[in-house]
């Protein structure tokens, strides 16, 4: 069974904390202290960002990281260095990478799946790829293969056969977005967002867990009451934006930040 | 999903967005095809193409530039005689009829030379719909008598300056308002580029290009041409003459795409001559890239060929080899620009301009009694300004 679905089964959290930032931002060994920073201050699974050029589901705090990160030179080597730096500190701690699909195609899909599980990885999240395309049953079978998982993501759009459709080719967990457009921090979220969620746990057998636009403690406690876990992005990112130029800063600044959602959903 | 779906070219095409939009492509895909059957749709189209845009367009035959070029004849399909000045608008009324039927009030689209944003905000006014432009900041710049165009006509410009702030970041940009108001808002792709079934429509709404020329030429000469040409950027105005040709064996398919400053990465826009397969905006297609499967930006003196990706369908097609895409250098361009103004009494789009030289190339080796036709895919009124200025640059 995947190693993500058999934590959330254990009932290890009640509500998985699961916070995402973008490597090489501002450059790939401050990633490391961030990563382990992160992971000091109670990330339940952890969500590495590999940075692409174009990213469309991204809102503007993202896409900036994304930017900062390519001005170092990109290469897969120090995203593997550094992915495995961050499991070594604490690898019984879930990583997965947030990509686009070109990076990992242009990489080749079993090289790529190779040295990403050399690295710590257990899973992959490729909101431009959707289950339904002949790339993406090809990365499941050798995903499964390696024992890792692909999260797919469900939307406040996605209609009923879609979702039942997608549950053959995902694990791991499912990543409901929770508002329409792209990432960012937000203050409402639709009103229906509970039921949503209710219903997709009906539907697919696997943890559901909420992501974009969730920034505050408040936010987090409340969606923790009924999703299986919180995904946060843009606001860990900002933290990183703001404070980046001094590591020591931006490092208390995460931990502060990532304590505090931590207490709010436990 | 596999390869002989609808909505793939070969390898090429497909539908690779974020989830957040394919409930809305699914509903564009099935709205079309109901709408493609519907013989009032189809009186619609046609009478918005003939009444508004002002088809069909003519089909001119270039005496002068066929002396000066001492080769085979030379045709000019006239797309830069519809109103606004470009092909782009036969996509736009099409796009905005469908939008119209789904009940969208709003539209929103990305521009690079300003003439899709142009014939976007147009059939905006037209309608009477919200339209919001998504623009490159130095897009504004270059192309500002179309952005001030747009304006006048009661679009909103949004500028765009993530990157190199030009065509691929406003596409970008277009996409990320679509996914956040998808249930009000039709987003009118403006060529045959973006997830599926994006490429087949702008390709379907253009190819009333080519299926005219070849009627109007056969009219005139009661046989086909020996060869077509037009410039590829997203590839909507060549797909569009090109498409009802494929079949046509005897008939030479070029498509001139944008050489830029040189072979280096970064300085031109060559998709189908550097590019290599990846995703990008949606579709599977040629992309030009680097070795870690990063976008690189890409350059051209036309903001509308300034893209570093290219619709799926002309990947296949150069794959297959059934059409010869060729590059053209920003110098190139630019003399081709001056030539035809002067000798023809025509000003092209710079885009065009792209095509004119491949054309040069073809009718020399084609030689007399051949026939070939250009797609004049627009006017060249929005470059001037910046034709201007690269002259006194040269001048230095
Ligand atoms: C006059 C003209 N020709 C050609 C193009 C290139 O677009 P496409 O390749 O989609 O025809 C543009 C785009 O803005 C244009 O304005």
């Amino acid at each position: 069974m995947s190693k993500i679905k058999s934590l959330f089964d254990s009932g290890v959290f009640k509500s998985a904390f699961i916070p995402y930032f973008t490597l090489g931002d501002p450059n790939y060994n401050d990633s490391i202290e961030f990563g382990k920073t992160i992971l000091d201050n109670g990330a339940d699974i952890l969500e590495l960002g590999i940075p692409f050029s174009d990213p469309v589901a991204d809102g503007p705090v993202i896409q900036r990281a994304a930017a900062r990160s390519l001005k170092n030179t990109f290469s897969f080597d120090e995203i593997f260095r550094v992915t495995k730096a961050i499991h070594d500190h604490k690898p019984e701690t879930p990583l997965v990478y947030l990509t686009y699909f070109n990076p990992i195609y242009h990489c080749g899909i079993t090289k790529f799946l190779d040295r990403a599980k050399d690295s710590g990885i257990i899973g992959l999240v490729i909101p431009d790829l959707p289950f339904d395309t002949a790339e993406s049953e090809t990365l499941f079978r050798e995903l499964k293969v390696r024992d890792m998982d692909l999260i797919h993501l469900v939307t406040p759009a996605s209609e009923k056969k879609r979702i039942q459709a997608l549950t053959k080719t995902s694990s791991g967990f499912i990543y409901y977005v929770t508002s329409f457009g792209v990432t960012g921090e937000r203050r409402e979220f639709s009103v229906d967002l509970k039921e949503r969620i209710r219903f997709l746990k009906e539907t697919i057998q696997l943890p559901i867990c909420a992501g974009f636009g969730i920034s505050t403690p408040d936010q987090a406690n409340q969606i923790s009451q009924y999703a299986d876990g919180i995904i946060i992005g843009s606001a860990i990112q900002r933290i990183i934006e703001e404070n980046g130029s001094d590591r020591s800063r931006a490092i208390s600044a995460l931990a502060d930040y990532i304590s505090k959602i931590r207490t709010s959903i436990s | 999903m596999g390869k002989n779906l609808p909505g793939y070219f070969g390898e090429f095409g497909g539908r690779y967005s974020p989830e957040i939009l394919t409930e809305a492509l699914e509903e564009l895909e099935s709205t079309y095809q109901k709408l493609k059957k519907s013989k009032k749709f189809k009186k619609e189209l046609e009478y918005y193409l003939r009444n508004y845009v002002g088809r069909p367009s003519p089909l001119t035959y270039a005496e002068r530039l066929t002396k000066q070029w001492g080769g085979a004849r030379i045709w000019l399909k006239r797309e830069d005689l519809n109103h606004t000045g470009a092909h782009k608008i036969n996509n736009a009324i099409g796009q905005a009829l469908i939008a119209r039927f789904m009940g969208k009030k709003r539209i929103i689209a990305e521009t690079g030379a300003g003439q899709h944003g142009l014939a976007t905000a147009t059939v905006g006014a037209m309608f009477g719909m919200e339209t919001v432009v998504y623009m490159g900041a130095v897009d504004v710049q270059r192309q500002n008598l179309n952005a001030k165009k747009i304006e006048m006509l009661g679009a909103k410009i949004l500028p765009v300056t993530a990157g190199e702030a030009t065509l691929k970041e406003a596409t970008s940009e277009a996409m990320r308002d679509w996914a956040l108001n998808v249930s009000t808002t039709h987003y009118i792709v403006g060529s045959a580029i973006g997830p599926h079934p994006f490429p087949t429509i702008v390709r379907d709404f253009q190819s009333v290009i080519g299926v005219e020329a070849k009627s109007q030429f056969k009219k005139q000469n009661k046989k086909l041409p020996s060869a077509i040409v037009a410039c590829v950027g997203g590839g909507s105005n060549s797909i569009g003459m090109f498409h009802t040709f494929l079949k046509d064996k005897q008939v030479a398919i070029y498509g001139a795409e944008a050489g830029g400053l040189g072979p280096k990465p970064g300085e031109h826009s060559a998709t189908l001559t550097y590019g290599k397969t990846g995703f990008l905006h949606g579709t599977k297609t040629l992309i030009i890239q680097d070795e870690s499967g990063q976008i690189v930006p890409a350059h051209s003196v036309s903001a509308g060929l300034d893209y570093p990706g290219v619709g799926p369908e002309h990947a296949y097609l150069s794959q297959t080899g059934r059409v010869d895409y060729r590059m053209v250098t920003d110098e190139q361009a630019l003399d081709c620009f001056l030539e035809v103004t002067r000798i023809e009494g025509i000003i092209p789009a710079l885009e065009t301009a792209h095509a004119f030289h491949v054309a040069r190339d073809v009718a020399r080796d084609l030689g007399k009694k051949k026939d070939l036709i250009i797609c004049l895919s627009g006017r060249g009124d929005k470059d001037v300004t910046e034709v201007l200025r690269l002259l006194g640059e040269r001048s230095k």
